[in-house]
């Protein structure tokens, strides 16, 4: 198991880190089982500290935009929509409507966002060609996550139950009635794009 | 210098009217040409200011969004959209205006559907979906934002009485 | 939905809201209580608005025009028009209607510093004539100048160009569409020595591949985008590249969107053409046969003041023109540097991108249609990036045939069928003449029936040229017709409004409407518009397109042409002409300009009764000819058997509109090609005849940097420019409520990180601040154009933001053409 995870590294970092690899799975020799139990239970609140500290980092708009094709594609898309500016100056950043709030879900979302660091390193979208190229697929992703939590991250924000349908646009309140209120649709099914360009929506429902 | 700092307070006075309201007020009197006159001044786009100075520009107007039909001046104008459209894409990937516009939508969404013409070629041709030469609805309908025009336009319709069903 | 009865009620109410603005349609009154409506009459007219021409039914009832639509049987728009052309209908009724001439008195007189007092025609151009035979006595005609428009009727701007060259004997008028579209003209006439377009509207249903050059058709051109929406979207092979500074509506519909740095569209042309001879595309049969090569003079300087340091250091300031014979060995060396790495530095596009769009051109199966308006044309290398564009059509051989054409847009309905075709610039005579050569001028004279020697052989003062001559007090009496000079014009606190104002000058200003310009004026002519004159535009396509006169003009106003003619009564050819020339020719003694110029036996040959039946035409009731066709049928003798043919006029009144040159009766598509160009010789293939050997030239020029480019002050690009709603300065779309209301004011777009840098919001009151002055506006950061960071757009149409304040009068040095896309300013909270 261990070794076949030490394979699936590439050779030159396997050689690296091989004679660590061998020392972590040797039996101690100097130190007493209390000693090692505490001492792994001090380590694991630490790590899990740090942990979490560090998958906190990687929620800020500062790290999801440190990189070029954020910077310059979704995050620039996202500066003229409302989600950005706008009346009460509550904002929108990248986390909160791509990452889960809930911890398993945050983990399991964390996980797939590695493939797309993985494409950030090895270049698969390091041009703005390339990137409208992905960007279906990339949009698909994110649409079928949010249809099937129920469009959970807008509605972290935005409840129906909170919304006050007579501030809204006669056109908004009523549709926000009749398929938001009776739970026909979710928000993502009418909302694509509201806060990133679209791709190609031919035979895409939007509405 | 007094000019100027006259037109500065009448510029002010104008901002301080329609600065503070919700964007989504539904009734809102009805605009009236802002008529500045100063002294040795023609040309009202210039609202008063000489050419060689400079005065606070009004407040950025917002878009009248209370989904109210206007009419328009006669037939074949196209009618002026009467809500907001900001952040509405409309780009060769997707037309938004359509989701609700479309004939096969138009009820489900209480919006009026384009007319028919919307969906003949320029060979006259009838297509199922909009015509791509009427793609970009955005170049014959236009929002209407709250600010008052400068001068007023003398304009008047065809002297006539049209047929009920004549609205689109 | 809404009901009916809903519908009215708020039809009432949306009534009484714009009581005041637009009237109550009628329909929507009692419709019991309706009389027996008059008459209602239908006529073709074309727009009133930019250059695309498009074809218009305008309803008249009474003497009011009443309703407007797209003409389903013209060939332009086929039916459709956009915002602005829907609203036509209003542009004459804003209630600030110039009725009667304005002239700014004290005590009774003439003052300069007076107050505008209406006056009487009469008591106008008392005052004017006294004025401008003031200006004659102290420096003849060399003291005189008109600026002219790409929006004066055919006619109007014919009988403008005789009244200033054979009449005051002056070359200084030039037209606003020097502003517009010189470049062009200067473009065509180097690569091909001759004006205009060799392709037309019909490419857009025949190319694979559309290029907009610097373009935002999208608001610009709206029904030609309409026509490149349909192409792109009914097939999916076709490609659209748009290339800009800034991404604005056209990049809705990009296959290639390229945001450029500003000034690089030069290296990107060069690199396309290395790209083209690289990769071994070049069409040798072609460019053996058809064309040949030059190099053009380098460090060509700005066309700025002479004295100004750009143009002391620059080496050939002083021979813009100048250029050198080579051959294709050494136009290839010469656009060897520009490889693919380099010019992607140096425009910051992805290479990607750049190497999609040169293949659109490399591809010998792709038919490419280039487009391109004020990108070009407002260039400091205006000149150049439209030859270069022709070197990549022409290196491919992709010109002149259906899908194959780089077309030159134009923003003013009639910059090509009366600034340039009747030649009302200030080196230009009708149908590509020139007044530096002896026998165009005699030509000229001939046809005009003036005396050998009449017109000046020095070419005049261009339009951005006249606004430093009045400053500095050479040119001192000056009329405005048909354009907005004061808010056009670059560096307006400096060289626009100090010359008007300057005590020496007198300065009269013809227009519908009080606007910038008149406000700077001494006397203001009450001028009729649009239908309510009869009269002829020519599109960007060659089609010259009548008019009947459908309404009369509100009180005293007049329409140019009879503002025209009948102040040239008040000449004669004794206050005029040199005395030795009347010596030499005493049959013209004793007459006024109106006898030599238009009453000279050809312009009066038709008499009224050929105004066709139905249509008023208050300028023949008032000389007793129809002026029109006399003044038409002359112009167009410079043309016929000469490449331009003009049919009959009477032709025009029943057609849609007619592509010239017109053989036989019939219109020219494709020029330059066998089959579809009759002055095409059999076996040749093409021919581009405008030059002796038949050959079109392919220039070798290179990037040269802007004249000002943003620095640790003045840290931002500033580019100017329409928005879809307003046209040009305003003075008509602002005074139509709906399209007032749909974009009320200019504003400053601008990157969000931009204004954040800055400690800017969306909406906050900014100062943008040039070396030459300033002007107050508001931040937009969410509009319809996205900015990149460095780079902010104010539109031109807002009189009381006049971004010219800020603007720098470079030009390009050949076609004296200011370069409105790029300066230097700094953005800071008012």
């Amino acid at each position: 198991m261990i070794g076949r995870r030490l394979r699936a590294i590439p050779g030159r970092i396997r050689s690296r880190i091989a004679p660590f690899w061998t020392t972590l799975w040797r039996p101690s020799l100097h130190f007493s089982l209390g000693f090692l139990t505490l001492g792994g239970f001090i380590a694991g609140i630490v790590f899990w500290g740090g942990f979490n500290t560090a998958m906190e980092a990687t929620n800020t708009e500062a790290f999801c935009t440190s990189c070029h094709e954020m910077k310059s594609n979704v995050f620039a898309e996202l500066k003229t929509t409302i989600h950005y500016n706008n009346r009460s100056g509550v904002r929108a950043i990248c986390s909160d409507c791509h990452v889960p709030h809930d911890w398993t879900d945050k983990m399991a979302r964390k996980m797939q966002a590695s493939k797309e660091v993985w494409g950030k390193i090895f270049g698969s979208i390091d041009t703005r060609e390339k990137f409208l190229d992905n960007r279906l697929e990339l949009a698909k992703h994110e649409w079928a996550r949010l249809k099937a939590n129920d469009s959970l991250e807008c509605r972290n924000c935005h409840q129906y139950d909170s919304m006050d349908l007579t501030r809204q646009a006669p056109r908004a309140a009523q549709i926000h009635q009749l398929y938001l209120g009776t739970g026909e649709k979710t928000c993502i099914d009418c909302h694509k794009g509201i806060a990133h360009q679209l791709p190609d929506m031919r035979g895409i429902p939007q509405g | 210098m007094k000019a100027v700092a006259t037109i500065a307070l009448l510029a002010s006075a104008m901002l301080a009217g329609c600065g503070a309201k919700h964007e989504e007020t539904p009734h809102r009197a009805p605009s009236a040409p802002v008529l500045i006159s100063a002294p040795g001044q023609i040309d009202p786009m210039r609202r008063g200011v000489p050419i060689d100075a400079d005065a606070t520009p009004p407040a950025m107007a917002r878009v009248e969004n209370f989904d109210r039909i206007r009419p328009v001046n006669y037939e074949m104008q196209p009618p002026t959209i009467p809500h907001s459209i900001d952040n509405y894409q409309l780009t060769r990937n997707t037309n938004r205006c359509m989701l609700c516009h479309t004939r096969s939508n138009a009820q489900t969404f209480l919006a009026p559907p384009v007319s028919p013409a919307h969906y003949a070629t320029r060979d006259g041709k009838i297509l199922e979906e909009i015509s791509p030469r009427r793609y970009f609805c955005v170049q014959c309908h236009v929002v209407q934002t709250d600010a008052q025009p400068l001068i007023a336009n003398r304009y008047e319709g065809l002297n006539t009485t049209i047929p009920e069903g004549g609205v689109r | 939905m809404t009901t009916r009865r809903e519908f009215i009620r708020a039809s009432a109410v949306g009534a009484a809201a714009t009581a005041a603005s637009m009237a109550v349609p009628v329909r929507f009154a009692d419709a019991a209580a309706a009389q027996p409506p008059p008459e209602v009459k239908w006529s073709k007219a074309p727009c009133r608005f930019c250059g695309t021409g498009c074809g218009v039914q305008v309803a008249v009832q009474g003497n009011r025009v009443v309703a407007t639509h797209g003409d389903p049987e013209a060939e332009v728009n086929r039916g459709l028009n956009c915002i602005k052309g829907y609203f036509l209908s209003k542009i004459m009724y804003g209630t600030d209607r110039l009725t009667t001439p304005l002239l700014r008195k004290k005590d009774g007189q003439f003052a300069k510093d007076g107050d505008f007092e209406p006056v009487s025609w009469d008591e106008a151009f008392d005052v004017m004539a006294a004025q401008f035979k003031r200006v004659l006595r102290a420096k003849g005609g060399a003291g005189i100048g008109m600026a002219g428009s790409g929006q004066w009727t055919v006619w109007e701007g014919y009988a403008a160009n005789k009244l200033m060259k054979a009449g005051f004997r002056s070359n200084h008028i030039d037209p606003n569409a020097r502003h517009c579209m010189a470049s062009a003209v200067t473009g065509f006439m180097r690569t091909f020595g001759m004006d205009e377009p060799m392709g037309c509207y019909d490419d857009f249903e025949a190319a694979d591949a559309f290029v907009l050059w610097g373009s935002n058709m999208a608001e610009m051109h709206p029904i030609l985008w309409t026509r490149v929406t349909d192409r792109r979207l009914s097939h999916d092979h076709v490609k659209v590249a748009v290339l800009s500074t800034f991404e604005h509506r056209s990049f809705d519909l990009a296959d290639i969107p390229i945001i450029f740095k500003p000034q690089t569209d030069l290296a990107i042309l060069n690199y396309i053409a290395n790209h083209i001879i690289q990769s071994g595309r070049v069409n040798e049969a072609f460019v053996g046969e058809h064309v040949r090569f030059k190099r053009g003079n380098d460090d060509i300087g700005y066309g700025l003041r002479p004295d100004h340091p750009l143009e002391l250091a620059a080496a050939h300031a002083k021979d813009p023109t100048g250029s050198a014979d080579i051959d294709f060995e050494a136009f290839k060396a010469f656009v060897e540097p520009y490889t693919l790495e380099h010019v992607a530095v140096l425009s910051g596009v992805e290479q990607g991108w750049l190497r999609h769009l040169a293949e659109l051109y490399a591809d010998p199966a792709v038919k490419v249609m280039s487009l391109w308006t004020m990108g070009f044309n407002q260039h400091t290398r205006g000149t150049w990036a439209n030859n270069m564009v022709y070197n990549i059509h022409l290196l491919t051989g992709k010109i002149a045939t259906p899908g194959n054409s780089p077309f030159s847009l134009t923003g003013q309905p009639s910059a090509c069928g009366t600034a340039r075709e009747v030649g009302t610039f200030a080196h230009r005579l009708p149908a590509d003449l020139v007044v530096t050569d002896p026998e165009h001028r005699k030509h000229a004279e001939e046809i005009w029936r003036v005396p050998h020697g009449v017109i000046v052989d020095k070419v005049g003062y261009h339009i951005v040229e006249q606004n430093r001559m009045l400053r500095d007090g050479q040119l001192n009496a000056y009329w405005v017709m048909a354009n907005n000079n004061m808010q056009a014009a670059a560096n307006l606190g400096n060289e626009g409004y100090p010359g008007y104002r300057n005590p020496e000058n007198f300065i009269v200003v013809s227009d519908p409407y009080p606007t910038v310009t008149a406000q700077a004026a001494d006397l203001i002519l009450p001028t009729a518009m649009w239908v309510e004159k009869e009269g002829a535009y020519g599109n960007a396509e060659r089609r010259t397109q009548f008019w009947h006169q459908l309404v009369k003009a509100p009180g005293e106003a007049r329409s140019d042409l009879w503002q025209l003619m009948e102040f040239s009564k008040r000449f004669t050819t004794e206050e005029c002409w040199p005395a030795e020339l009347l010596d030499a020719h005493p049959e013209y003694r004793g007459k006024t300009l109106f006898d030599v110029l238009y009453r000279n036996g050809k312009v009066d040959r038709f008499a009224v009764d050929q105004v066709e039946a139905g249509y008023a035409n208050d300028e023949a009731a008032a000389f007793g000819f129809y002026v029109q066709k006399g003044l038409f049928e002359e112009y167009a003798e410079f043309g016929r058997g000469h490449g331009h043919d003009l049919a009959p006029f009477d032709a025009y009144h029943a057609a849609r509109g007619i592509r010239w040159p017109v053989m036989d009766g019939k219109e020219t598509l494709w020029r330059y090609h066998e089959g579809t160009d009759p002055y095409v010789k059999k076996g040749s293939g093409w021919q581009f005849y405008g030059n002796k050997d038949g050959r079109a030239v392919i220039w070798a020029l290179p990037y040269e940097p802007p004249a000002e480019s943003p620095d640790a002050e003045f840290d931002l690009w500033l580019s100017t420019g329409r928005v879809l709603e307003h046209w040009h300065s305003g003075s008509m779309t602002m005074r139509v409520p709906e399209l007032y209301k749909a974009f009320p004011s200019a504003v400053v777009f601008m990157n969000p990180d931009d204004a954040k840098a800055r400690g800017l919001k969306r909406g906050d009151e900014v100062r943008i601040v040039s070396r030459r002055g300033e002007i107050r506006s508001r931040v937009e950061t969410r509009g319809r154009n996205r900015m990149p960071a460095g780079v902010v757009f104010v539109p031109w149409f807002d009189a009381a933001q006049l971004i010219n304040k800020a603007t720098l009068d470079a030009t390009c040095p050949i076609s004296k053409q200011t370069d409105f896309k790029k300066c230097a300013v700094k953005v800071v909270m008012a």
